[in-house]
């Protein structure tokens, strides 16, 4: 049997030159130190946290973690403050409530627009580079792919970009993503195993049914499968996790982790939208298709008739008129399978 | 401090009552007024609010947000209402996200005021207030005003009343969603720290459960050997994990990791399947 840290598997974070472990360790929701240190025996040399974690708790507990291993490992935090002072000052925090002298990736945390990268939270990570409190400068997205990224590579300013990226997102920001890659900008993975997961919590028949099919391990190895991608930061709460997603660094994705994952999909695909933006603007009737998605899955999927209601009221009166039986046919066409007709006729039944 | 461990009286894992969701207002505080359109979220849209910090909410069983925001002259506060699945959820949210060096507040099950910011637990409900810059009583008049528009318990878990209060860490106690000790077998409970070691207590749906997982834990370390605790109980020593004893107790499972030299983890744990009833 293979030993564990024979799985390590090694790739160059961009021009930071950090040779990182191919899966790190998101440590969000990671209650107990224990995994993080045996972690890092293993052999993990990417640990990620952030100011807001646990209100500072988690960067606490990682801090304490790590503390007599900070020379062999790489430690990334991030801040959501809007102005240069509010980052400075959550840097400083973080820096004495991780105990270390300096960070190696600080990231404005959480940006969806190209407005967000705004001049003064950049000079931050300037100012904070040259006082040697981190090594380099990154921003994590979650949302707005298309406009964040693009808008981060062209400011020539960003060392590592950590983004949401799983199989539920197909190729649909393959492009963007290699276009960072080729201006030698890292790339870190995270929410690899969000999407179809997200409602399938610990302790329950459909979490269970995931984890004994290894689902969990194949939205992992899905996402290492391309190169484009230098380290991935699932989040891990307990030993078991940690081993079985270090295995991910030295498997194969194959078919029998293409069928687990499309299984999934088939679940959760007609029903939710991935937020690509294939369909905006192409209903004739100039419906925002995604959002009246999302509001009939507000309805549907979570018992949230009231908010979707809302929502739909929301939308001005020309678009709440619109049926989409008033069409004899529809050009969109959702290149993630969901049935954006059906769903949008469903938000219309429900609150119209 | 002593509001934690007084009359501990609801059930470890207590169903909630129900309570209307309250929604945040501005106006409970004179002089504050509503900046911009109120707010709601869900599991799948609490994304949309916060990226990058959801995941801490949906550990804890997050339902649903209603927030606003509010403004007096210059300073606003950013005013959130979150409803987690049960009160112990939601006091577990809030004794994530409390700062263990700072004091307690006497609002609802248990509330803290940092810096520019305000967090309590009532009923199933977390309450989250963050200034710019805003002063601190403003926060607590806020935070007083939104108790009183809360329904629900205000009792702690029960658990935590049984973690022996010798060399204590109160404030280090805490509700781990997923897998205590870092320990998939140990899927929830409470946990505490000691200046020689760490506690937890978990409850499982029925003795036959519980034994089952003490049967998990007896495979996981290999070494361990059985000791006299309660009904059942393992010892044994993990590299991460220090000198432990796992018992059981009908449904509960218990015990101490970590145990520094010179205290017995066998006394410990006995102590501690002691004060579970």
């Amino acid at each position: 049997m293979q030993k564990l840290e024979d799985s390590l598997r090694y790739r160059t974070l961009g021009k930071t030159g950090m040779k990182v472990t191919s899966v790190a360790f998101g440590c969000m929701i990671t209650s107990d130190a224990s995994v993080i240190e045996r972690a890092a025996d293993l052999g993990i040399n990417y640990f990620d946290t952030a100011r807001v974690y646990q209100g500072g708790n988690n960067e606490r507990m990682v801090g304490a973690a790590l503390k007599s291993r900070r020379q062999k490992v790489y430690i990334s935090t991030k801040s959501g403050g809007r102005t240069k002072e509010a980052a400075l000052t959550d840097l400083d925090t973080s820096l004495r409530t991780l105990g270390t002298d300096y960070v190696d990736i600080w990231y404005l945390h959480g940006k969806t627009h190209a407005s967000d990268l705004v001049p003064e939270l950049l000079e931050a990570q300037e100012i904070a580079k040259k006082a040697g409190k981190i090594r380099f400068a990154g921003f994590s997205t979650h949302g707005g792919f298309e406009d964040v990224i693009p808008a981060g590579i062209a400011l020539k300013h960003f060392d590592v970009i950590l983004t949401s990226y799983n199989f539920t997102m197909g190729s649909s920001i393959d492009k963007i993503l290699d276009d960072a890659k080729a201006a030698g900008i890292g790339l870190v993975a995270m929410k690899v195993m969000a999407g179809g997961f997200r409602t399938a919590k610990a302790g329950t028949r459909q979490y269970d049914v995931l984890k004994r099919d290894g689902a969990f391990l194949s939205a992992l190895k899905w996402v290492l499968r391309t190169p484009r991608i230098d380290t991935a930061i699932p989040s891990m709460t307990d030993s078991d996790q940690l081993d079985q997603n270090v295995t991910a660094m030295t498997s194969q994705y194959g078919s029998t982790d293409e069928k687990l994952l499309a299984a999934q999909l088939r679940h959760v695909g007609p029903l939710v939208c991935r937020g690509c933006g294939g369909c905006e603007g192409v209903c004739s009737k100039g419906l925002p298709t995604s959002d009246l998605v999302r509001f009939a899955m507000y309805a549907d999927g979570y018992g949230q008739f009231a908010l979707g209601r809302e929502r739909f009221l929301e939308l001005p009166d020309e678009q709440r008129a619109v049926r989409c039986s008033d069409c004899s046919t529809c050009p969109i066409r959702c290149p993630n399978g969901v049935d954006v007709v059906g769903r949008v006729a469903r938000a219309q039944e429900l609150f119209g | 401090m002593k509001l934690e461990f007084a009359f501990a009286i609801c059930a470890f894992c207590a169903p909630a009552a129900i309570a209307a969701a309250p929604a945040p207002s501005c106006s409970l505080v004179p002089g504050w007024a509503q900046e911009g359109p109120a707010r709601s979220y869900v599991p799948d849209t609490l994304f949309d609010y916060m990226d990058g910090n959801a995941e801490g909410y949906l550990i804890y069983e997050f339902v649903r947000m209603n927030g606003v925001n509010c403004k007096k002259g210059g300073d606003t506060i950013v005013f959130d209402v979150s409803e987690m699945s049960t009160p112990e959820m939601a006091w577990g949210i809030f004794a994530s996200n409390r700062d263990p060096r700072l004091p307690l507040e006497k609002v609802g099950t248990s509330g803290q005021i940092l810096t520019r910011r305000a967090i309590f637990a009532k009923g199933k409900y977390f309450v989250e207030l963050a200034g710019n810059p805003a002063s601190d009583a403003d926060l607590r008049a806020f935070m007083l005003a939104m108790e009183k528009r809360i329904d629900g318990p205000t009792e702690l878990p029960a658990a935590i009343g049984w973690f022996p209060e010798e060399k204590l860490d109160k404030s280090s106690i805490r509700l781990v969603p997923e897998s205590v000790l870092g320990l998939s077998q140990l899927k929830r409970g409470f946990a505490a720290s000691y200046d020689f070691g760490k506690a937890f207590i978990v409850k499982e749906q029925s003795a036959d459960s519980a034994a089952a997982v003490m049967n998990k834990l007896r495979q996981r370390f290999s070494g361990a050997t059985p000791v006299k605790v309660a009904d059942e109980a393992i010892q044994a020593t993990d590299k991460y994990l220090g000198r432990m004893v796992f018992f059981r107790k009908g449904p509960f499972l218990g015990g101490y990791a970590d145990v520094a030299e010179g205290q017995d983890p066998v006394v410990l744990a006995a102590t501690l399947a002691a004060r579970i009833p």
